[in-house]
C-alpha cells in the first residue's frame, strides 16, 4: 500500500518553551481534502510550513508521499504546490515572466501556451505583461494561485487561499482547488473559519491549543457554519 | 542546466530593471576610490602601482560584499527564496546561478572601478590595464563564491548584513593579498609571468571557495 500524500505523525513544534503544535496526527489521501481552521496564532501556518518542508518539527514527523517533507528528493518536490501568505512572486517581473520562470524551475517544456492559459484562467489576461509590483493584493493572490497550480501538483498546501480575493476570485480559487482534487490531488487548506466559498468536499478540523480537533458535520461548507460539535482526534 | 539559465536570466533581468546591485557596487567602489585617492596622496602627485592596486581591491571588496547582501535580500522579498528551495532545482544549481550573477555584477563594477582608477591615479589607458584582467577576474570569482555562500548564512540571521563583511573579509585576506600583489605587478608593467605565483594562489583560493560553496550551500541556505 502506498503512503498517504500528506501525513503528520505525532507532529509537535515549540518555539522556545511555548508549544505551538502538540502531537498532531493527520492523513490526507489522494482526491481528498482537509480544512484546518483556527484563530490567529493557533498554529495553522506553522503546521503548513512543517508539512511543506520549511522547517524541522520539534517532535514527530511531517511526511509527503511517505518521505520527510524537509528532505524531499527533487522529483517529489516537483509534485508539491504551496500557497502561503507570501506570494513567492518577483515584484519586478511581469505576471507572464513570473509564471514562465516557475515553468523553467519545474522543467515544463514549451511553457508559453500553459502560462497564457493559466493567466486567462485566473482572470489576469489584461495584466499579463504588467509588473507584479503594481498588482493589487487580490491580483497577486490570483497569480500566486496560478503559480502553485502550474506544475499540476499531487499535493496542494494552501494557507488561507481565499484571503484578499473578491467573491468572484474566491469562487474561482475554490473551483481550481476542486478541479485539482478531482484529478487526484490531496489538498490541505487553512482558514480562520469553516465557512468557505464553493462546495469543496473538505473534512474540517480545528487547531485548539496546539491540538487538532475534528469538526462535525463536514458537509455543506459553503453555507454559514452550522452548530459544530468537536471531536478530538 | 535549464534551471541554471532560468535563474541567471531572471537575476540579470531583475538587475536591469532595478539596478540595485550593480549601482550599489559601482557607486560604492567609486566612492571608496575617491576617498582613497585623497587620503593617500594629494591630487596630481605621483602614485605607485601598489597603492593603486590596493585601493582598487579595497573598493571591490566592500562593494562586492554589499552587492551580495542586496542580491539575496531581493530574493527574500515575497518569500521568493522559499519558492526556489521548494522547487525541484537542486541547491548546487542554485548556488552556481547565484554565483554567476554575483560574478557578472562584480565584473561590471570592476570595469567601472578600473576606469576611475586610471583617471584618479594618473595612469594611462594601455596594455597594463589588460594585464590586470587575470587577477581581477580570478579574485572576483573567488570573492563572489565566498560571499554567495556567506550571504546565504547571514541572510537567516537578524544582524546578518553586519555579519557578512566580518566573516567575508578576514576569510578572503590571503586571496586579497594575492590580488593586490598581482595587480601591483600588472600596473607596474611587469609581464604576466611575473605574477604567476600570485595568480596560482588566487586560483587555489577560487577552487577552495567554489568547492566549499558547491558542497555547503545546501546547508547554508536551508531554513531548518
Amino acid at each position: 500500500m502506498s503512503a498517504a500524500p500528506i501525513e503528520a505523525r505525532g507532529l509537535a513544534q515549540s518555539f522556545g518553551f511555548t508549544p505551538v503544535l502538540r502531537a498532531i496526527n493527520l492523513q490526507v489521501e489522494s482526491e481528498a481534502g482537509v480544512l484546518i481552521c483556527g484563530r490567529n496564532g493557533a498554529g495553522k501556518s506553522t503546521l503548513l510550513s512543517l508539512l511543506a518542508g520549511l522547517g524541522t518539527p520539534t517532535a514527530g514527523a511531517a511526511l509527503l508521499f511517505g518521505a520527510p517533507s524537509n528532505r524531499l528528493e527533487p522529483a517529489l518536490r516537483r509534485r508539491v504546490g504551496l500557497l502561503t501568505h507570501q506570494s513567492f512572486l518577483y515584484p519586478n517581473l511581469t505576471a507572464r515572466e513570473n509564471l514562465t520562470f516557475f515553468c523553467a524551475l519545474y522543467r515544463i517544456a514549451n511553457p508559453a501556451p500553459l502560462v497564457r492559459s493559466w493567466i486567462e484562467r485566473v482572470g489576469l489576461a489584461s495584466a499579463a505583461d504588467e509588473r507584479v509590483r503594481g498588482f493589487s493584493r487580490g491580483m497577486e493572490q490570483r497569480l500566486a494561485l496560478a503559480r502553485a497550480l502550474l506544475p499540476t501538483p499531487d499535493v496542494l498546501l494552501m494557507d488561507e487561499p481565499f484571503t484578499a480575493l473578491d467573491p468572484e476570485g474566491a469562487r474561482l480559487a475554490a473551483s481550481l482547488v476542486g478541479d485539482a482534487m478531482t484529478r487526484g490531488c490531496a489538498v490541505l487548506l487553512t482558514a480562520h473559519q469553516v465557512a468557505q466559498p464553493g462546495s469543496l468536499p473538505l473534512v474540517p478540523y480545528e487547531l485548539v491549543r496546539g491540538r487538532l480537533v475534528r469538526l462535525d458535520p463536514p458537509s455543506n461548507l459553503h453555507e454559514a457554519a452550522p452548530a459544530i460539535s468537536r471531536q478530538a482526534v | 542546466m535549464a534551471a541554471f539559465a532560468a535563474i541567471l536570466r531572471k537575476d540579470l533581468r531583475l538587475e536591469l530593471r532595478a539596478g540595485e546591485s550593480v549601482l550599489t557596487l559601482v557607486a560604492l567602489s567609486l566612492l571608496i576610490l575617491v576617498v582613497m585617492v585623497f587620503a593617500l596622496d594629494p591630487v596630481g602627485g605621483p602614485r605607485d602601482a601598489g597603492t593603486a592596486a590596493g585601493a582598487l581591491w579595497v573598493a571591490l571588496i566592500f562593494a562586492g560584499t554589499m552587492g551580495a547582501t542586496r542580491a539575496l535580500a531581493a530574493e527574500r522579498e515575497n518569500g521568493c527564496l522559499r519558492a526556489l528551495l521548494l522547487s525541484p532545482v537542486d541547491r548546487a544549481t542554485l548556488f552556481c546561478a547565484k554565483l554567476a550573477a554575483a560574478f557578472i555584477f562584480m565584473a561590471i563594477a570592476e570595469v567601472a572601478a578600473v576606469f576611475v582608477l586610471v583617471l584618479f591615479f594618473n595612469l594611462d589607458f594601455d596594455m597594463r590595464l589588460l594585464r590586470l584582467g587575470p587577477s581581477l577576474g580570478l579574485g572576483a570569482l573567488g570573492f563572489a563564491a565566498l560571499v554567495t555562500l556567506l550571504a546565504a548564512i547571514a541572510g537567516r540571521l537578524r544582524a546578518g548584513d553586519l555579519l557578512l563583511p566580518l566573516l567575508a573579509v578576514p576569510m578572503f585576506v590571503p586571496a586579497l593579498i594575492a590580488g593586490v600583489k598581482g595587480g601591483e605587478l600588472a600596473l607596474a608593467g611587469a609581464p604576466l609571468a611575473a605574477a604567476a605565483q600570485w595568480l596560482k594562489l588566487l586560483t587555489a583560493f577560487d577552487v577552495l571557495f567554489l568547492s566549499a560553496g558547491y558542497l555547503l550551500f545546501e546547508y547554508a541556505i536551508s531554513e531548518d
